[in-house]
């Protein structure tokens, strides 16, 4: 392919397109970051009249504070089930989809919907079907002999927010384990046949293997999303609740800070949740390529 | 080692009629080439043998057993694919091991079958190696290596070489005989480069918009092509087809069976000088002169029709172009043709 190359010699220009971009990143990202790292080292007065440098007490007292230990365990517990669920579905429509010829492209763009639904709108959505009083879930697990109170109930509490993000984290990875299923060639599939193997055989020893790299990917994405994307979600089904079973790091970090108004605490914890970005994007970048198996 | 057998086989797609109806038997150790242009079916009818396709109506037995309703995996065929379709996770051992497995086949076997198809194949120091780090005509090797270690009773090659070199493609294709020849397993292979099929087949199946056009030997079909299609698509450059009207002494057209109104003559069996014995003749002008090697095709442009037919000369003719120029053709040379029903006027081939 012939590009066209077109040469500017004024040198400042590069630097003007460049700056509108760098100045939304530095105000509204590197500064308000700086500012986390700075505040986690510091203890501020009940009124907001003087800050002490206290250096990493903020760390150390959240790292003994069971409360934080708790969060913790809860995130992962979450982030875990979010993945598996919502990775394990998306994979199962994505195969059925995939089967299926003439209504292939209805399915896909109904599948897809979900994804365009706001955090918010998913968490209000859920917490109305589940609702205790007048939700439709209760009332027909109540026919199972399922009591459903996700007000009192942790266990309970956390598998609605586990079945909300993982609904609507399902259309993301179906369209990239379509994708990633159109790009296994059909003859693998049929040599494969030839070769004696059932289908569910040639799933998991030929089209799984070669899905891989999608799935690592999507992965990593699911991890990232469940751990930071979700606080929208908590928010408007159970504030954290019922008695901080449903607390994880990124609703945490909101509570502590601007509804008990701890600022240094809070401000180190988002520290501690911006070092597990950190660590997580860089396995991406590191990984992701490298993982291809062919 | 199995006798295949295909009856009345017919294939739709949806109100599309793919193969209209194929009947053919191939002998134990015999290997079948079908060949025709793209869309004639071929694939199609290889693929429905396979499993890989349903089958409209019709039957298809593989060592006597109707596998018509069999899973691809039940009707102990190998298939070699067009792109080789090789496992790319897999090492080529774990290629060539996968079909033995899944079979239960135990350790052992497996591996005297992997040894002897890596020696047959020349493919031993390549066994640990993964698909991507092999050349075309590696992976070709290994995709064939796959189809022996399972000793099947039939081998399906579906264009194996088409994705190769010009070079390559001619080595693979003499190994390929030999292998075949030495395995003496039952053989259909798809192909539509007509030199491939010449040289590769005990027979020769053309096929045109899913029908057979000839059946029969290399030589029989280049010999005594059945059809007007099998004359112009068999041989290259391909037979002149000329209207019997454009012949200028007439009075030999008299003695050409009843109803011919097209002859075919093979651009070798068209000549400069006059012919002994009952021969016609043809007035145009040099059109063209192409030289290669050996050998010049020489285009003419028929004086009475406008057609242009090609003569192969030996050496190289000393011809202007737009020179005028007389063709002749010994009647024994010439394949007689009617052009409605597209068959040979003389007596008809066999097999149809």
């Amino acid at each position: 392919m012939q590009t066209k190359r077109t040469i500017f010699p004024n040198k400042l220009l590069p630097y003007a397109l460049l700056a509108p971009q760098l100045a939304v990143t530095l105000i509204f990202f590197i500064w308000p970051a700086g500012q986390a790292v700075k505040s986690s080292f510091e203890r501020e007065d009940p009124f907001g009249f003087r800050t002490t440098f206290i250096w990493f007490e903020n760390y150390a007292r959240l790292f003994s504070e069971p409360g934080y230990v708790n969060s913790l365990t809860k995130t992962a517990i979450f982030a875990i089930s979010v993945t598996l669920l919502s990775m394990s579905l998306s994979l199962l429509l994505a195969v059925a989809v995939n089967r299926v010829i003439r209504t292939n492209r209805a399915y896909t763009t109904l599948l897809v919907w979900p994804y365009a639904v706001a955090p918010v709108v998913v968490g209000i959505l859920w917490w109305f079907m589940f609702n205790p009083t007048i939700g439709i879930a209760p009332y027909l697990l109540r026919g199972l002999g399922i009591s459903w109170n996700h007000r009192v109930d942790g266990t309970q509490a956390m598998i609605l927010v586990v079945i909300a993000a993982s609904w609507k984290q399902i259309s993301y990875n179906f369209l990239f384990f379509v994708a990633g299923l159109q790009s296994v060639p059909q003859a693998l599939n049929e040599a494969a046949a030839i070769d004696g193997a059932g289908p569910f055989k040639r799933f998991w020893t030929i089209v799984f293997p070669l899905l891989s790299p999608t799935t690592f990917f999507l992965l990593i994405v699911n991890i990232n999303y469940a751990m930071f994307d979700t606080f929208g979600l908590i928010d408007a089904t159970t504030n954290g609740g019922p008695n901080q079973a449903t607390n994880i790091l990124v609703y945490k970090v909101y509570a502590d800070g601007f509804l008990g108004l701890n600022i240094g605490s809070s401000a180190a914890q988002s520290v501690v949740l911006m070092l597990i970005v950190i660590a997580l994007t860089a396995i991406q970048f590191r990984y992701v390529e490298r993982r291809v198996q062919y | 080692m199995a006798t295949i057998n295909l009856v009345d086989l017919k294939k739709n797609y949806g109100n599309v009629p793919a193969v209209k109806g194929i009947n053919l038997q191939v002998a134990d150790g015999e290997l079948i080439v079908l060949v025709g242009p793209s869309g004639c079916g071929k694939s199609t009818l290889l693929r429905m043998v396979a499993g890989l396709e349903t089958v409209t109506s019709g039957r298809i037995e593989i060592g006597g057993k109707d596998v018509v309703k069999a899973e691809p995996a039940e009707r102990d065929i190998a298939m070699v694919f067009q792109n080789y379709a090789l496992y790319p996770h897999m090492s080529v051992r774990g290629n060539l091991e996968y079909g033995l497995k899944n079979r239960g086949t135990p350790r052992g076997e497996i591996d005297r079958r992997v040894q002897e198809a890596a020696d047959i194949l020349e493919i031993g120091p390549l066994l640990d190696r993964k698909p991507r780090q092999l050349s075309g005509g590696q992976r070709q090797r290994v995709a064939m290596g796959r189809a022996i270690v399972r000793e099947p009773a039939a081998f399906l090659f579906d264009e194996p070489l088409s994705n190769l070199d010009a070079k390559l493609r001619v080595q693979m294709r003499v190994e390929i005989r030999k292998l075949q020849r030495r395995l003496k397993t039952t053989s259909l292979y798809v192909t539509h480069d007509q030199l491939e099929a010449m040289t590769l087949a005990d027979r020769l199946v053309v096929m045109n918009g899913g029908l057979v056009e000839q059946i029969g030997t290399p030589t029989e079909v280049y010999d005594r092509p059945a059809t007007l299609f099998v004359a112009g698509f068999i041989g290259s450059p391909p037979m002149n087809l000329i209207e019997v009207s454009s012949v200028a002494n007439k009075n030999s057209i008299g003695t050409l069976p009843a109803k011919t109104d097209i002859i075919g003559i093979r651009p070798d069996a068209l000549f400069i000088a006059p012919q002994e014995g009952a021969s016609i003749s043809l007035k145009g002008s040099v059109e063209l002169l192409e030289p290669i090697g050996g050998e010049s095709h020489v285009h003419v442009r028929l004086d009475s029709s406008g057609q242009s037919v090609v003569l192969s000369i030996p050496g190289r003719p000393h011809l202007e172009e737009g020179a005028d120029i007389t063709l002749h053709a010994r009647l024994a040379d010439i394949h007689p043709y009617n052009s409605d029903t597209g068959r040979r006027t003389d007596s008809p081939v066999a097999n149809l």
